[in-house]
């Protein structure tokens, strides 16, 4: 911020107005509510199914992750999450990083989350139909 | 613990600041320095301390923390009033803004033991020992406890707030309702102190885009205005992941408004109109 | 610009070294807090996920590093972070309905945030506990 103009003889609403309103951002508001209310119960699910299966061996946790049950819930879980992930961590990179760098950093971070969700699902599926 | 208005002052605290170093992360022309004691005058028996922030523009010094005893016996009962007292006793260079000291005017927003307030409307026997007293954070300061205000001026002519007609105008008065004058009640009371804006960790970080509180709540008061025919444009200015969007709801807007208004709701309003509109 | 014009810089007035930490800045920051650590852990998530898909040999190392006795410090944590994050993110769903803004209720809702995540984390323990883990 430069409030005395000495860099920059723009006018205080010049400055104010910036370069306009983007008149868009009603979207991401509403995809990361959306992804919210997926979320509650699919963690929820999910932090039960974990403390349900405390001390499991690896055999019992495949069978339970075999199931269609658990194997469509997992990947919806992945998806919503990384989804919701995605874009909070955008949100929180716009607010605190102001130089060229943030789109990189938001790049990085979108395709991070494609990148780990398709791992999960992909890991999830062959699980699900793998011998 | 639970607080019910906005004048409530807390009686415990936790943390009075963040456990941060006093000057982190601020730039060399804003480092705050060790300032001067001013004693309360020998026969005073009733005494506050008041840490003030001060920076003289033409001393090219950097700012600083005076503290100033207060003689209690000798002033009315307000912040105001300490900092009146002290003008005219102790040191005539203090300078900040001032008018009503009723409250209404708006002039002498600043920061109060850690929170935004009226100097007019806080009891002197509600501060802490000592008291710290600073202007409006994140802004530019102009002198002591004056801040540039000139930028969020700016943001509040960017909303276009007046009233803004397309039919032709009607022979005698635009008519409304009770209940349609009943939606503008608790945004057009706003006195623009800046309070709001000035507490915002959001408007902090991101001030030279986002709108903040003040001025979105008066964008509410246009947009809720029955009387007003550009809702449309209104909204489409208002649309954006910065002017609107750097809201993530941390109520320390409403939580610091001397007026007892809720710019947080307004907000929250204003971003339901928005998925209204394409829902 | 020659330097006998220079103006000096106006200071800028303290922000975060000076406001005050109340109920509303500091759950606000802790939501944005625990969803940056969930994101670490939804990459330990899909770790343990793709080890356990890739037989016993690749999963056996991981489940171990989880239930160490650090693994489970941090497990500990991420509960305590998913709770704090899910109790404050249904209080933010609840702001955009528009309702629960009068300033007690945003106290009220604040320390309910609170107490609901520190016995949904205990329950969730004793729980898993009780399980045989």
């Amino acid at each position: 911020m430069d409030p005395q103009n000495m860099q920059n003889m723009r006018s205080p609403l010049a400055r104010a107005i910036g370069l306009g309103s983007a008149k868009e951002g009603v979207g991401v508001w509403w995809a990361e509510r959306v992804s919210a209310v997926a979320l509650v119960p699919l963690t929820l699910w999910f932090a039960a199914s974990i403390i349900a299966h405390t001390g499991s061996d690896y055999a019992t946790f495949i069978v339970w992750l075999r199931t269609p049950f658990a194997a469509i819930l997992m990947s919806l879980l992945l998806i919503a999450l990384f989804y919701h992930a995605a874009l909070g961590l955008q949100v929180v990179i716009e607010d605190y990083v102001h130089s060229a760098t943030r789109f990189a950093a938001v790049i990085a971070v979108r395709l991070g989350c494609c990148a780990l969700a398709g791992a999960g699902v992909v890991a999830i599926l062959r699980i699900a139909l793998g011998g | 613990m639970i607080i019910r208005s906005s004048d409530q002052v807390p009686h415990t605290t936790l943390l009075k600041r963040f456990p941060i170093p006093r000057n982190f992360g601020v730039t060399r022309e804003s480092r705050i320095g060790r300032g001067k004691i001013w004693p309360a005058p020998k026969a005073a028996t009733r005494i506050r301390a008041l840490e003030i922030y001060r920076y003289d523009p033409d001393s090219g010094e950097n700012p600083r923390l005076d503290t100033f005893e207060v003689d209690l016996d000798d002033c009315g009962p307000m912040v105001l009033d300490a900092l009146i007292w002290i003008k005219n006793k102790v040191d005539s260079t203090l300078t900040f803004r001032r008018s009503c000291r009723e409250g209404i005017c708006g002039s002498c927003a600043m920061n109060i033991d850690g929170t935004n307030w009226l100097a007019c409307t806080r009891f002197i026997s509600d501060l802490a020992t000592p008291a710290t007293i600073y202007p409006l954070a994140n802004l530019r300061i102009i002198k002591d406890l004056v801040p540039d205000l000139t930028h969020l001026f700016a943001q509040y002519a960017a909303i276009e707030p007046w009233l803004k007609s397309k039919t032709a105008e009607p022979e005698r008065e635009r008519l409304q309702s009770p209940d349609e004058r009943s939606k503008i009640d608790g945004y057009y009371e706003c006195i623009l102190c800046f309070c709001c804006t000035s507490g915002c960790p959001s408007h902090w970080w991101n001030g030279d885009r986002f709108f903040g509180p003040a001025v979105l709540l008066q964008a509410w008061r246009w947009l809720t205005d029955s009387r007003d025919e550009a809702k449309d444009e209104r909204l489409d200015n208002l649309e954006d992941p910065f002017r609107l969007y750097r809201c993530h709801t941390i109520l320390n807007c409403t939580r610091t408004c001397p007026k007892g208004l809720n710019p947080g709701k307004a907000i929250a309003e204003i971003k339901k109109t928005m998925i209204e509109r394409r829902s | 610009m020659p330097s006998s014009m220079t103006t000096r810089p106006r200071p800028l007035s303290p922000n975060v070294q000076i406001y005050r930490p109340q109920l509303t800045s500091v759950l606000s920051i802790l939501n944005r807090i625990t969803g940056i650590l969930l994101s670490a852990c939804a990459v330990v998530l899909v770790v343990w996920l793709v080890a356990a898909a890739w037989g016993p040999q690749s999963y056996v190392p991981v489940q171990a590093a989880i239930a160490s006795w650090i693994g489970r410090i941090f497990l500990f944590g991420a509960t305590f972070a998913y709770f704090l994050h899910l109790c404050g993110g249904i209080r933010h769903l609840v702001w955009d309905t528009v309702h629960g803004f009068d300033l007690r209720w945003i106290y009220i809702s604040g320390w309910a945030v609170v107490a609901a995540s520190a016995v949904l984390t205990v329950a969730a323990w004793v729980a898993s506990a009780s399980m045989g883990g």
